[in-house]
């Protein structure tokens, strides 16, 4: 087990590397240089490159860039507001960010669970198809749509919550980013925890559970559930990950101030900074939701922990 | 007659029993005997597309794939309106369709919502453009919606395919080779898998595009680049499957080299699986697609893609919700007709898997 997780570990670091890697040509390759003005000699601009460890070796620079990020300085912003740093700019955007996603991979869980639950307990009845239609819906229809729609029935007919996000109402005006957002997590843990519900529920231990004597929430929920939820919680780590993609277009149709939004700013204004900057935070929270969940695996599934430590 | 022997064994003192001609009939039991008939055998293809068209859901989306496709081909041609005409004279006009003018619905009129209440307003009649009609009513610079939808549909699908096929050329050749060579080769392929993998799909096109002109083609490499990985893994996982089997080591010993034995061999025992996550992967396609036009990282204008459209028809989707409508109606069918026949298509090549 502990072999395993060094693996992994370092496994992620190196992909965290190879991304700084990538960023870093990119940026070398970014059209223009900071330093172009007309009246700089050449004497200044060589003290301007100095002072910045322009002069020194690629490497030195691809070291130090990569220490500077790892700190949190992302350097400043060019175009969305002048010179800001944009780790300044992220601050006060994450949370908003973290808190409606978070909220809709809760929700989207929680609904996807009793909806798969329905369809297996009840299978092959009305409520099976039901569920099934809701997950199929919710696993093609892109959230945005979602979005939409539901700004605009729910926001501009029916005015039952803002249309658009405010500081103010934070509550309110989130539920509907929030719906929008889990509509896709919420299909895909429906599908998947029919699919294995129904495993669970055919197997022999099961029975055995059954003919024990024991019936009704304690032999779904105590037996059934439990085995269930293990694969189940992988799933939910590229969901979470899948959410990011999501969130940019949501935040923007109901105009909440998030990195999402953010990026979708700077991709539109080139701010280059900054989608470097947003890249690398998202490229680190992915890589980190996927080492927690899969030596989270491990701990859960003593199954995975024997075979994983043997190999 | 068992019956009846058996009772003269027991009882001696009853006379020999004679069995008579009548006691001789058919048991006329020709419908049992029609159940026991034999199956001509049936290629696996035949097969497969038997089991697909018992399913109801993959019929519906495979019809609705035919139908969308041949609307995205004829579609724009038949409205006489061209995707980029603009006619500034008659922007922002709600749908009108001939024959449709007294039903109260398609007949041209709005609902205005002002501040002091909603009204009807009919523009075709306040402008009096009596014989202009716009099927799915025009946009912000008086292009016809139909034409667009459709047009807009054609690229989508034009992109998706296109990412789909290159991405399993490229998945499924990386996934064969490293499952078929294992050991070191595998090892390294594996680990720059990982890497890959490790970067948020996001973040691969946003970076992409800051270096290349946005476009078809752009997008296409940005879809290409992200979506081979799941490809690739299942013709791994199918490549260590079968390499273990007899006809791949007979194909050995009379003497085939490996690439022979790869693609000729091996590929066609897996093509199933292959397409189904092609045709997975084609929703995943024109989804991304969307998603970069609505960011404004998609087509250049005035082409049009089903995203784009959703995108143009976001500024305005208060005022004129039937501009937003039929790009996004169309992208959701289209949506969600590859997922039921690609679920179909995996039930119908593989009957044991289980559903997930």
């Amino acid at each position: 087990m502990k072999k395993y997780i060094i693996k992994r570990i370092i496994t992620s670091l190196f992909t965290l590397l190879a991304i700084l890697l990538i960023l870093f040509i990119l940026m070398q390759l970014m059209p223009g240089s900071p330093f172009n003005d007309e009246k700089l000699n050449n004497d200044q601009r060589a003290a301007l490159f100095a002072k910045y460890g322009l002069d020194q070796p690629v490497v030195i620079q691809f070291f130090k860039y990569v220490l500077n990020m790892l700190r949190g300085d992302f350097g400043v912003s060019y175009n969305i507001s002048k010179n800001t740093p944009i780790a300044q700019l992220i601050q006060t955007r994450l949370p908003i960010s973290i808190a409606i996603g978070g909220a809709a991979v809760a929700l989207g869980a929680l609904v996807g669970l009793i909806l798969g639950l329905t369809a297996a307990i009840w299978h092959d009845t009305i409520w099976d198809t039901i569920a099934t239609i809701i997950s199929v819906i919710g696993v093609s229809v892109p959230s945005y749509v979602f979005a939409l729609g539901l700004s605009y029935q729910f926001g501009f007919q029916w005015r039952i919550f803002p249309m658009l996000f405010s500081a103010k109402q934070m509550v309110s005006s989130s539920v509907l980013p929030s719906i929008a957002l889990s509509m896709f997590t919420m299909a895909s843990i429906a599908r998947f925890t029919r699919s294995e519900m129904l495993e669970v529920l055919g197997s022999d231990y099961m029975l055995l559970a059954e003919s024990k004597g024991i019936s009704g929430p304690a032999l779904i929920f105590r037996h059934a559930l439990r085995n269930a939820l293990i694969p189940i919680i992988t799933v939910l780590a590229p969901l979470i990950v899948d959410l990011m993609t999501g969130s940019l277009v949501v935040e923007k149709i109901f105009a909440i101030p998030g990195v999402g939004s953010l990026l979708v700013n700077a991709i539109q204004s080139n701010d280059y900074n900054v989608v470097i900057a947003l890249s690398f935070i998202y490229s680190a929270m992915y890589i980190g939701i996927m080492l927690v969940v899969d030596i989270l695996y491990g701990v859960i599934d003593p199954r995975i922990r024997l075979a994983k430590s043997e190999a | 007659m068992r019956i009846g022997m058996k009772k003269i064994s027991i009882n001696t003192e009853m006379p020999a029993y004679i069995p008579a001609d009548a006691d001789f009939c058919l048991k006329n039991n020709a419908g049992e005997i029609a159940i026991d008939n034999n199956f001509a055998a049936q290629s696996f293809w035949k097969e497969v597309i038997l089991r697909y068209l018992r399913k109801i859901s993959a019929v519906a989306g495979l019809i609705l794939i035919i139908l969308i496709t041949i609307m995205a081909v004829v579609g724009p041609g038949m409205s006489g309106y061209s995707y980029s005409e603009q006619n500034l004279l008659q922007k922002n006009l709600a749908p009108r369709i001939p024959g449709f003018d007294q039903t109260g619905f398609f007949d041209g009129s709005e609902e205005m919502h002002t501040t002091t209440g909603t009204k009807k307003i009919n523009y075709y009649v306040e402008n009096k453009l009596d014989h202009v009609y716009y099927w799915f009513g025009s946009d912000n610079f008086g292009r016809d919606i139909w034409t667009r939808t459709w047009s807009g549909a054609r690229v989508s699908l034009i992109i998706a395919v296109a990412a789909a096929v290159i991405d399993m050329v490229i998945g499924m050749s990386y996934g064969l080779i490293s499952g078929y060579f294992g050991g070191k080769v595998d090892m390294i392929m594996q680990r720059i898998l990982e890497i890959v993998n490790g970067i948020p799909r996001l973040v691969i096109v946003t970076l992409l595009l800051l270096i290349l002109q946005p476009g078809m083609v752009t997008i296409v490499i940005a879809l290409m680049i992200t979506e081979w990985v799941g490809m690739s893994r299942i013709a791994r996982a199918e490549m260590l499957k079968l390499k273990e089997q007899e006809f791949v080591l007979a194909s050995r010993t009379l003497g085939a080299g490996s690439f022979f034995i790869i693609f000729k061999e091996v590929l066609p025992n897996i093509i199933g699986p292959i397409i189904t996550q092609v045709m997975f992967s084609i929703p995943t396609a024109i989804f991304t697609e969307a998603f970069l036009s609505f960011v404004g990282l998609g087509i250049p204008v005035p082409q049009c893609s089903l995203g784009s459209l959703i995108s143009e028809g976001f500024n305005s989707f208060t005022t004129h919700p039937y501009q937003i409508v039929p790009p996004i109606i169309v992208m959701a069918l289209l949506m969600l007709s590859f997922n039921l026949a690609a679920d179909g298509l995996r039930e119908a090549l593989d009957p044991k898997l289980k559903e997930v």
